[in-house]
Parts: C-alpha cells; sequence; structure tokens
C-alpha cells in the first residue's frame, strides 16, 4: 500500500513539470510581443521596454523558466496589472467563495445523484429507469448557463422564492472574516443567535440555485455511474451466492452489492471536482458570485495574464491532488490493491 | 417419502432474441442422505435445473413456467419468497463453480461465513465466530483463526472452495447442491475437493447434488446419475449400472469420448460429432437424433419418454435399487455399448426428413 | 468534459457482418434515431439558414408600433419577428437560425482537429513506444490536469477572442481523449500481431486481422467523436457566453447572444430561451447518437 502511494505521488511529478513548462510558456509565448498583449497597442516604447525587462524576456529561455518555478515555490505567482496586489494573495482571499460553491454542488450532484442512480438500477429497463436516463441526459445538454440563467428566473424572478444573485443579501451587515459566508455568519462578534441563523439561512438560499447549476453535470454523469456499477455488481457471482445463503435483500443490497458498487462511484466524484472547478467559472459569472471564477473572467477582458496563468495552475494543482487522494482512497477501499 | 421431488420442471428464458428452452419437464427424486449425479454438456439445463429449485432464476428473463418441486415436505414453488430465503442456506445450500467470483472480494472470510450463520440463527458474534472456526478446521483449512480476516484474493482456488463448503455446510442443511464444484480447479486440487465434499455430505447425512459435465468425477462420488441433454433426461441410472450398461446413445458416446488409461493401444476416442442444439425453438422429436448414430426415422418425429431398460419392470427412483431408465427408440446393445458404435449389418441412422444430405451418414458406416 | 470511453477490441468477427448487426440495433434503439432527428433539425437549419431565415442575422430593425422613442430593444415575439428583437433591434429568429450554422462549423472543425492532433499524438506515442510515447503521455496528462473549459478559456486568453480561436481552443480540450483512444489501439494491435508472428502465420493472416482490429479500433472514436461534437457544441456557446467569441456583435453565435443577458432576465426572457433551447437540442441530438452507437456496437449481453 505504501509502495502504492509513493508510486503514484512520484507519477505526479512529471506531470507538475509539464504543467509548469505549459503555464510558463503561457505568458512568455503569447502571440506576438507578451509585452505589448499586456500593455496593450498603444503603450509608449519606454513602457513595452519596461515591461519587457520586468518579464525577464531578454534573460536566456532557460533563465526565464527557472526563475519562474523559483518563484512560484516562494510564493511570488505575479501581481495584478489592474490594481498590483499579489495574484496570489488575492488568489487565496477569493477561494474560499468558490470553494463554498463547488462544496454545495457537489453535495447536490452526490446527495441526489447517487440515490438516483440506485433508484434507476432497482427498476432497470422499466418507467422509473426511463425517467432517470432523461435526467442525466439533459444534465450533460444542458449548458450551465443556460440552466442558470432558467432558474434564476423561475424562482428568482417569477416566483420569488429564491434570491437572484450574490452570496448573500447586499443591506445584511455580515463582515467576512473567513470568506465563508456559512462560517461567518456564527463569528460575528455581537450578533444574537437569531441574526447569525438568519444570516446562515441566508447565505444556504442563496447558495442554492448556483448549486444546482453547477451541480447538475456532475448529477447526471454521478447518476450514470451509479446505475452502471449497481447493475453491473448486481449481475456477479458473489450477490448469487448471497441470495443462495437466504439474506435479506436489504443486507444484499447493503453489504455485498453497495460495497463494491461505490468503488467506481468514488473515482469519479474525485473527477468531478475537476468540471465543478472549471464550471464555478461560468456559474460564478451568471450569479454574480464573487468567488475566482468570476476574477478570471474579468482579468482576461482585463488581459492581467498574471491572474489568468495562476489560477489554472492552481486550479490545476488542486485537481492533481485531489486524483490522487482519489487514487489512493480508491486503493484503501478496494481490499485486492490493499492487500495485494 | 423422498426429500426432493422433482415432477415435469419447464424452466425457459425469455430474451430479446427468443425463447430459450432451457429445461423441458425434468423429473427426478432424491431421497435424504443419496447423492445424485448430474451430468451433460454446456447448456443442458443442469445448472438451470438446480438454480430453479432454489429459485435462483436470473430475473426477469429466467421463468419456472411448468412442474413441480417439493422439498422436505413442502412445495417450493408455492413459497413466498420469505419462506424461500429461509430455506435457501439453512435446509438446503449451493456451491457454485468459480470460487473467486463467487465470493464477495471486499468482505472477509469471516463477515461472510458470520453472516450466513447469523442469518439463520440468533447468535452472537463471537459465537458466530466459533462456529466460522470450526468449520474451516472441518474443511482442512490450516489455522483457521488467521485466516479468517483474509480476503478470497489472498486464497488458492482450492482454499476457496473449500470456504465456499465451509460456508455451504455452516447450518448442517438437508441438501447440498455442488454446481461443477472443482471445473475452476487445477486437476490435483480437484480429487482433494471431491474427497472432502464425499467426506463431509457422507458424515453429516447430507444429501447432495454433484453437477458436473465430466463423468469421471461422479464415477466414485455419487449413488446415481442423471444424464441431461437439451434440457431434459435422457438416461437416470445407479452409478454402477450407468457405467456397466449405458443405456442411451449419448451416454455412450460420452464414455467414449474420455480418454482412459487402461484403453487398448491403438483405439480411437470416437468424439460425438455436431454440435448441441439450438435451444430457441421447441424440440420436435428426440433433441439427439441430429449427433445420434443409432437414430431411426420415429427419432426425428417423436421424443422418446424416460423408460425402464427392462420393459414393464416397476419403477423406483430413488436408492439402490434405483431402476435404470433411458429415453430412447433404439437403445444400444451391451457390445454396441462397448465398441461405441453400432454393430448392426447395414444398419445406416435415418437420415433427417426432407432437407440436406447428412454428413453423419458417412461417418457411421463401418 | 465528455465521459470517458474505453476501447475494448470485441472478439473476432468478420467486419461486414459486424457493422451490418451494429447497424440494425442502432435503427432499433429508439432514443438514437430521436437523436438522428434533432441532428437533422440541427444540421438542416445551419445548411439551409439563408433560405429560412426571414432577415438578415446582423441588421438592425425598427422597433414596434407604440414602443417608447429612443429606446433600441429588446422587443417581445410578434408576427413581424417570431422571437423577438435583441438589445439592439436585431431579429432574433434569424439569429438563432444563422446560429446554426456558426455551431456547427465550430463544433465539426474542434472535433475533427481535436481527432487529428489527438489522434497523430496518440499514434506517434503507440506506435514508437519508449521514450516518444512517455514524453507525449506525459504532455496529454498535463493537458487533462487542467480541468474541462479552464483549458479552453486560457487559450482562448493566451490568443485573444473569435471564432477560430475558440475551435483550436476547444480542439485542445478534447484531443487528449483521442490520443488515449488511438494509442490503446494500436497497443491491442501491436499485442495480436506479435501473437501472429510467434504462431509463424503467413501474411494474409495478418491482413485478415488488421482488417478485423482496424475495424474495432476505429468504431470507439466514432463513438467518442460524436459524444465530443455535443460537449464541443456546449463549451462554444460557454465561451461565447463570457465574451470571448467574436468581437464582432453582428456573428450571431448562441452563447455571445446570451452575454449579459443577466441584465435583461426580467424583460427579456425570450432572448434567452430560443438561443438556450437551440444549444439544448444539438446537444441532446448528438449525446443521444453517441449513446446509441456505444449501445449498438458493444451490446450489452446481461440485461
Amino acid at each position: 500500500m505504501t509502495k502504492f502511494i509513493v508510486r503514484r505521488l512520484l507519477a505526479t511529478i512529471p506531470v507538475l513539470f509539464g504543467l509548469s513548462i505549459i503555464l510558463f510558456a503561457f505568458i512568455h509565448f503569447i502571440p506576438g510581443d507578451p509585452a505589448t498583449a499586456i500593455l496593450g497597442q498603444h503603450a509608449t516604447a519606454v513602457r513595452i521596454a519596461e515591461m519587457r525587462t520586468y518579464l525577464g524576456l531578454d534573460r536566456p529561455l532557460p533563465e526565464q523558466y527557472l526563475k519562474y518555478v523559483a518563484g512560484l515555490f516562494e510564493g511570488d505567482f505575479g501581481t495584478s496589472f489592474v490594481n498590483g496586489q499579489a495574484v496570489l494573495t488575492e488568489f487565496l482571499r477569493k477561494f474560499p467563495a468558490t470553494v463554498e460553491l463547488t462544496v454545495a454542488a457537489m453535495i447536490f450532484a452526490a446527495g441526489v445523484g447517487i440515490p438516483l442512480g440506485r433508484f434507476a438500477a432497482r427498476h432497470v429497463q422499466r418507467w422509473p429507469d426511463g425517467g432517470v436516463t432523461i435526467i442525466s441526459l439533459l444534465g450533460i445538454s444542458i449548458p450551465v448557463f443556460v440552466l442558470g440563467l432558467t432558474l434564476q428566473y423561475i424562482f428568482a424572478v417569477q416566483l420569488h422564492w429564491l434570491p437572484a444573485s450574490s452570496r448573500f443579501e447586499a443591506r445584511s451587515a455580515l463582515e467576512l472574516q473567513t470568506n465563508f459566508v456559512l462560517i461567518d455568519a456564527w463569528l460575528m462578534p455581537g450578533w444574537s443567535i437569531d441574526q447569525k441563523v438568519g444570516a446562515f439561512i441566508d447565505g444556504v438560499r442563496h447558495l442554492i440555485l448556483p448549486a444546482i447549476a453547477l451541480g447538475s453535470i456532475p448529477l447526471a454523469i454521478i447518476t450514470r455511474i451509479t446505475r452502471a456499477s449497481v447493475i453491473d455488481v448486481s449481475n456477479e457471482d458473489y450477490v448469487r451466492t448471497a441470495r443462495a445463503k437466504g439474506l435479506t435483500e436489504k443486507r444484499i443490497d447493503g453489504r455485498h452489492i453497495m460495497r463494491n458498487a461505490w468503488l467506481p462511484v468514488v473515482t469519479v466524484i474525485g473527477l468531478q471536482v475537476g468540471g465543478l472547478l472549471a464550471g464555478a467559472v461560468i456559474t460564478e459569472t451568471v450569479f454574480a458570485w464573487n468567488g475566482v471564477g468570476r476574477w478570471v473572467v474579468d482579468a482576461i477582458g482585463d488581459r492581467d495574464y498574471f491572474i489568468v496563468q495562476s489560477t489554472i495552475l492552481m486550479f490545476a494543482l488542486i485537481f492533481l491532488v485531489v486524483n490522487l487522494l482519489v487514487d489512493i482512497g480508491y486503493a484503501f477501499l478496494n481490499p485486492r490493491i490493499r492487500y495485494a | 417419502m423422498a426429500l426432493l421431488s422433482v415432477d415435469g420442471l419447464i424452466v425457459r428464458f425469455r430474451t430479446h432474441e427468443g425463447t430459450i428452452h432451457a429445461v423441458n419437464g425434468v423429473s427426478f427424486e432424491l431421497d435424504e442422505g443419496e447423492m445424485l449425479g448430474v451430468v451433460g454438456e454446456s447448456g443442458c439445463g443442469k445448472s438451470v435445473t438446480s438454480l430453479a429449485l432454489m429459485r435462483l432464476l436470473p430475473k426477469p428473463a429466467g421463468r419456472i413456467e411448468g412442474g413441480a418441486v417439493r422439498f422436505d415436505g413442502q412445495d417450493l414453488l408455492a413459497c413466498s419468497e420469505a419462506e424461500m430465503r429461509e430455506i435457501r442456506g439453512r435446509d438446503m445450500a449451493m456451491i457454485f463453480q468459480d470460487p473467486m467470483s463467487s465470493l464477495n472480494p471486499v468482505l472477509t472470510v469471516e463477515e461472510q461465513m458470520v453472516e450466513t450463520i447469523r442469518a439463520h440463527r440468533p447468535v452472537g458474534a463471537a459465537e458466530a465466530r466459533k462456529r466460522a472456526i470450526e468449520l474451516l478446521g472441518m474443511v482442512g483449512m490450516p489455522e483457521p483463526e488467521t485466516r479468517l480476516g483474509a480476503f478470497p484474493h489472498q486464497f488458492s482456488g482450492g482454499m476457496r472452495q473449500r470456504v465456499m463448503i465451509a460456508m455451504a455446510l455452516a447450518l448442517a442443511p438437508k441438501l447440498l447442491i455442488a454446481d461443477e464444484p472443482t471445473t475452476a480447479l487445477d486437476v490435483t486440487i480437484q480429487a482433494q475437493v471431491l474427497e472432502l465434499l464425499r467426506r463431509l455430505t457422507a458424515d453429516s447425512g447430507t444429501a447432495a447434488i454433484l453437477i458436473t459435465h465430466d463423468l469421471g468425477v461422479v464415477a466414485g462420488m455419487t449413488q446415481r446419475i442423471n444424464v441431461m441433454y437439451a434440457g431434459f433426461i435422457v438416461e437416470a441410472a445407479t452409478t454402477a449400472d450407468l457405467f456397466a450398461r449405458p443405456g442411451h446413445p449419448y451416454t455412450v458416446g460420452l464414455l467414449h469420448s474420455i480418454p482412459r488409461v487402461d484403453a487398448l493401444e491403438g483405439e480411437e476416442l470416437i468424439p460425438i460429432e455436431g454440435t448441441p442444439p439450438d435451444q430457441r425453438r421447441a424440440p420436435v422429436g428426440c433433441p439427439f437424433a441430429p449427433r445420434c448414430a443409432w437414430r431411426l426415422p420415429v427419432c426425428w418425429e417423436t421424443n422418446p419418454t424416460l423408460e425402464p431398460l427392462l420393459a414393464g419392470e416397476a419403477v423406483v427412483t430413488t436408492g439402490p435399487a434405483a431402476t435404470h431408465r433411458s429415453a430412447c427408440h433404439n437403445r444400444p446393445t451391451m457390445a454396441e455399448a462397448t465398441a461405441g458404435r453400432p454393430l448392426r449389418d447395414g444398419f445406416v441412422p435415418a437420415p433427417a426428413p426432407g432437407s440436406e444430405a447428412d454428413e453423419l451418414t458417412t461417418v457411421a458406416r463401418p | 468534459m465528455a465521459a470517458s470511453i474505453v476501447a475494448t477490441p470485441l472478439a473476432s468477427r468478420a467486419s461486414s457482418g459486424l457493422w451490418r448487426d451494429a447497424w440494425g440495433r442502432l435503427l432499433r434503439n429508439r432514443p438514437a434515431l430521436l437523436g438522428l432527428v434533432f441532428i437533422a433539425i440541427f444540421v438542416l437549419t445551419a445548411v439551409l439558414a439563408p433560405v429560412i431565415a426571414p432577415y438578415d442575422p446582423g441588421a438592425l430593425y425598427p422597433p414596434p408600433p407604440g414602443a417608447s422613442s429612443g429606446a433600441t430593444g429588446p422587443y417581445p415575439p410578434r408576427s413581424e419577428h417570431l422571437m423577438g428583437q435583441d438589445l439592439q433591434g436585431r431579429d432574433e429568429l434569424t439569429r438563432v437560425l444563422y446560429g446554426a450554422r456558426i455551431s456547427l462549423l465550430v463544433g465539426l472543425g474542434s472535433v475533427i482537429i481535436g481527432v487529428l492532433l489527438g489522434g497523430l499524438m496518440g499514434a506517434l506515442a503507440g506506435g514508437a513506444g519508449g521514450r516518444v510515447d512517455n514524453v507525449l503521455m506525459r504532455v496529454v496528462d498535463a493537458l487533462l490536469a487542467v480541468p474541462g473549459i479552464l483549458l479552453a478559456i486560457g487559450i482562448v486568453a493566451w490568443l485573444d477572442r473569435g471564432l477560430p480561436q475558440i475551435t483550436l481552443a476547444v480542439a485542445v480540450t478534447n484531443a487528449p481523449i483521442f490520443a488515449r483512444l488511438l494509442r490503446g489501439g494500436l497497443l491491442a494491435v501491436r499485442e495480436v500481431d506479435y501473437v501472429v508472428a510467434a504462431r509463424s502465420v503467413g501474411a494474409s493472416r495478418a491482413r485478415l486481422l488488421l482488417r478485423h482490429m482496424l475495424p474495432n479500433a476505429i468504431t470507439p472514436i466514432i463513438v467518442a467523436a460524436t459524444l465530443a461534437l455535443a460537449t464541443a457544441i456546449i463549451d462554444i456557446a460557454g465561451l461565447g457566453f463570457l465574451g470571448l467569441g467574436p468581437p464582432d456583435p453582428r456573428t450571431p453565435e448562441w452563447g455571445t447572444m446570451l452575454t449579459d443577458s443577466t441584465k435583461f432576465l426580467r424583460e427579456a426572457p425570450y432572448l434567452i430561451f430560443f438561443p438556450g433551447l437551440a444549444i439544448v437540442i444539438a446537444a441532446v441530438g448528438f449525446n443521444l447518437l453517441g449513446d446509441g452507437l456505444r449501445e449498438s456496437i458493444d451490446p450489452r449481453l446481461k440485461k
């Protein structure tokens, strides 16, 4: 098992290396001249020269690359051209908002998707299965922004059941410390329990629509894989043995079928984290969510390349770490690998 | 009263591609403590019959569409699913061909054995664990206490099958069905596992049905044998009678396609020509006709029923005095059975009605 | 992105029989047929847009009579403009119809380029083996480490906005899938070749095996490409929505038509509904067909 973990960690290194090269190339090989691209067409020659020196473009290539990687290890991810703030600091400040959204979306996707998949598997080829298949199909065929806008229109504009955007009511006096609204509600000094609960619920209400929109694709995929996994496992010989021993259906379902069916589902959930991070960009734009996704989109418009480069790097890193954890988790859950 | 009585069992599979007639009216009985062998090639219905007995047919395709089954005085086909659940494991147990895929890979041996015991008896985990160790010892597992916490993939094939046997006999069932228990094992291990089965069932007085495609497996084990083909029982006899005087061309064929150490030098293996029938159509006439070297014109039209070899003899279905029966219009003689082919002058197997030239005619000519 | 597809070489069957069986199964698969219908609607709309569209997609049209003067739009559907008019007064129906052209072209383009790019990488990796294989697959892994649309966003940010850039970006995003498929297929073929050589079989047999293996290797790619097309259409619209699409506002790209739509969500939901519906129909079509293809080529024996 430890050998497996070590091997897996080592396998990540070449990928990190490749990633760093790609992202290095991102700034240093912008089509045309990077400095001009960043400063825009109207920049003076002097400013362009300054920018080129700042970017280190006149140094030999390998030196530039090493400087870049060294900077990464020191936490220097560049600074924003718009407001001069350190990219890493700004990223860490805004990131919790995206995390809150992503976690909520994952809870929705797995919390609804897994039971739905099991339900479909129990009624294979009959009406309920068909209905679930349709839901699944729509989940992957409706773009996140279309779904988000539709949800906004129905539930916020027409029915007024849920708020249309933002993370909490504008007129709320909530101050962000951790930047997790659901945590900060409880951290407010001097607020009564009622106020805290109110702010918490307000935060939850604002999370619902974006979480559903963002989680729609993982929901579809998790439902599908759960259904397929349960069906496959149900046809295995050891399930037949369990029946031959006279066990109750409940026991067979829980111990024999689900314990084995979980494995592929867990892997897929891990992979979906990546999809959620990517989808957050669009969801935050639709719902005016003050997280990293929206920050990146604005940065692209502002040609603030360091932000774009660093965000992609951070998201890729997170995705890699999650995949690593999922692989290790899978090896742990599957006795055939754990006790190889 | 026989422990198990099967009467005219019919099992069909309804699939997208049509209906498969897996079992077409099978009848047999089994006394307490008897071991019955069921022999036949793949697809003959031997496994399906036993799955039907336990009502474990794959749903929704597999259906019992006729016949009756009585076990220990109960009508098994009329039982509710809850009643069947109690019977399974406790009164009737089954072990399967591939022990690797038949054991849950994510549960330890202890968990799988203990759950069997506690599903039918109100015992605590500790007591069940003790019983599990006892059982593992009974099947010859070295160091059972330490092996309990292991997972199935950590055992060899033979050991895995012993675990399955231990699980099956945990509650001292009245009937044990063993479906090809040794087919997936190495030859050297096969003998050990079979001997274990024989000893355990004899010691505990458990009746057993041993299903296999290999006549060699049943030779030293069973008291009686049913030979099945295409969903029918084509011959039923005591083991001794079957080997001494096979009464059906298919049995003759089976006996002659086994290489034997004591065979005369130069004696050829006589394979059974042709392939198993397509069971998507209900059979017309004897199902073995297309491959039979003894066939008469009537064989193409009427399916023979299972009748005693000696006409008019009373039918005894179980025990050492069981009547030797076969379903054949033109039974091989003793000499033909020994030779493996018909020995009658000028005898030509009847060609198929109408249609194509029969390639088997050339083979059967002496 | 597209759900992962595993290439499984089937047991040997004559290739013509394989196709005929698969085709027959596909025709009997009702959801797949529905998908084909949706795709047909999509493609026909794209092809016939200039013929069936009532107006010009970039031109501005007058507001309905009685509208407040000075305002430019949007205006709700009426008989002259069945899907309404957008913020500048352009005819929405025409733009939706012409939008199909763009989605189809860019979508097809990105998938074809992705197949070529990825296929080339995979073929090189699988064919050359050794260090080339290692390096190429690390590149693929690095590309896959950047989740989904983020990679496309990065590429478009790098290249600047526009339709050709979007095409390339989405192509690079789905290339890794095809790289892996082709490499896997090639590795399987190599193993078979080895066995054949070991058995000293004549060349003609080897050619027959290639004729078996090659169709088997191509079919997972066809399935993957169909599903990738569905994802591509959605991703392209997503990129357009974020403002990374064609800079010319007269170009009727479906996603771009929805940019900043949150502003007029209340007043003009129809501006969101119609292009949104169009995207969904196209995506559903290709998803249904892709699933149907996958099922008909590799039928599940246990049901």
